[in-house]
């Protein structure tokens, strides 16, 4: 690995907590509505550095951000890591597959979409148990999920552009 | 920030691409028509009506989580709704049968000695208790 690598993955990653640990200070009317902040910073890496360091982001993210909170190794750390892996792996696969097909604003959407989906099953696996439950709440969660995917989607396009001057002129 | 709020919205806007669009029009879609059928798909059991000596006493939806006390014949019964199901936690039955019973989510449960009536139904009255024997 480059230090150049080590540098970026540390600052966003760094990035990263600091947004996940912020959106747990904002109220929210439903206490696990979570805007995903933190997923700003995943896709900008992926799109900017590629999906190595953007699961590498990721999985930081999630570790540290539970050890700081104070749920690591609980079930909302499974719950965290399993929509972050799975919500990464698909923007990446997306995004190396159909490079110009979306923007940012699209694999946002696509992320959440993965993210919400795996909570959902990792909530029916080791929790609720009871299909009907999922199935009622799948629609609320996956409609407020393509909300919020869509905003953070739209800062980060909004990001992107105004590093991408900068990006090219370093590298 | 150089530019006013409109260009950056319209700048945000102008980089999504028609998949975009078509992909938030296909969630939409998917999550309405989801959020409509669940309505439908919903089991009509979803109404908890307690009954003590064939008087109802309490109406209650099943998705909404309380605890509630009922004052009997020979004592308070407590019924708890959580997690849309019912059960009964506390009675003063000597032989516990209600309690035993544990979490319905549909059918009843019967407490004699206390003559508590616990149904899950869709609301239409169950039509009372015709004889009690013991």
């Amino acid at each position: 690995m480059q230090s150049q690598d080590r540098v970026r993955i540390a600052l966003l990653a760094g990035y990263a907590i600091g947004l996940h640990m912020l959106e747990r200070l904002i109220p929210t009317p439903i206490p696990w509505l979570r805007f995903g902040l933190a997923n700003i910073i995943t896709l900008i890496a992926i799109m900017l550095y590629g999906f190595r360091i953007g699961m590498m982001i990721t999985l930081i993210r999630v570790f540290l951000g539970s050890l700081f909170v104070g749920t690591f190794l609980g079930p909302a750390f499974a719950m965290s890591l399993g929509g972050g892996i799975v919500s990464t792996c698909a923007m990446a696969v997306v995004y190396r597959t159909l490079p110009l097909l979306f923007s940012p604003f699209g694999l946002s959407l696509i992320g959440a979409f993965f993210h919400n989906v795996t909570q959902l099953a990792l909530a029916y696996l080791l929790f609720v148990r009871r299909i009907e439950v999922i199935l009622y709440l799948s629609p609320i969660i996956l409609f407020l999920g393509i909300i919020t995917g869509g905003i953070n989607g739209l800062i980060c396009g909004f990001i992107i552009k105004r590093l991408e001057p900068e990006i090219t002129h370093i590298s | 920030m150089h530019r006013k709020d409109r260009g950056l919205i319209k700048e945000l806007l102008k980089q999504t691409t028609p998949y975009d669009w078509l992909l938030l029009f296909f969630l939409i879609i998917v999550s309405l028509s989801g959020l409509i059928s669940m309505k439908k798909f919903l089991p009509s059991g979803s109404l908890v009506t307690i009954e003590v000596e064939g008087r109802e006493v309490y109406k209650l939806s099943l998705f909404q989580d309380r605890t509630v006390e009922i004052k009997g014949p020979i004592g308070t019964t407590v019924v708890e709704i959580k997690g849309q199901r019912v059960r009964i936690v506390e009675s003063p039955c000597p032989n516990k049968i209600c309690i035993k019973q544990g979490w319905i989510s549909r059918g009843a449960i019967v407490c004699l000695p206390n003559r508590v009536v616990v149904t899950v139904g869709s609301g239409e009255t169950t039509g009372g208790i015709d004889a009690i024997t013991r």
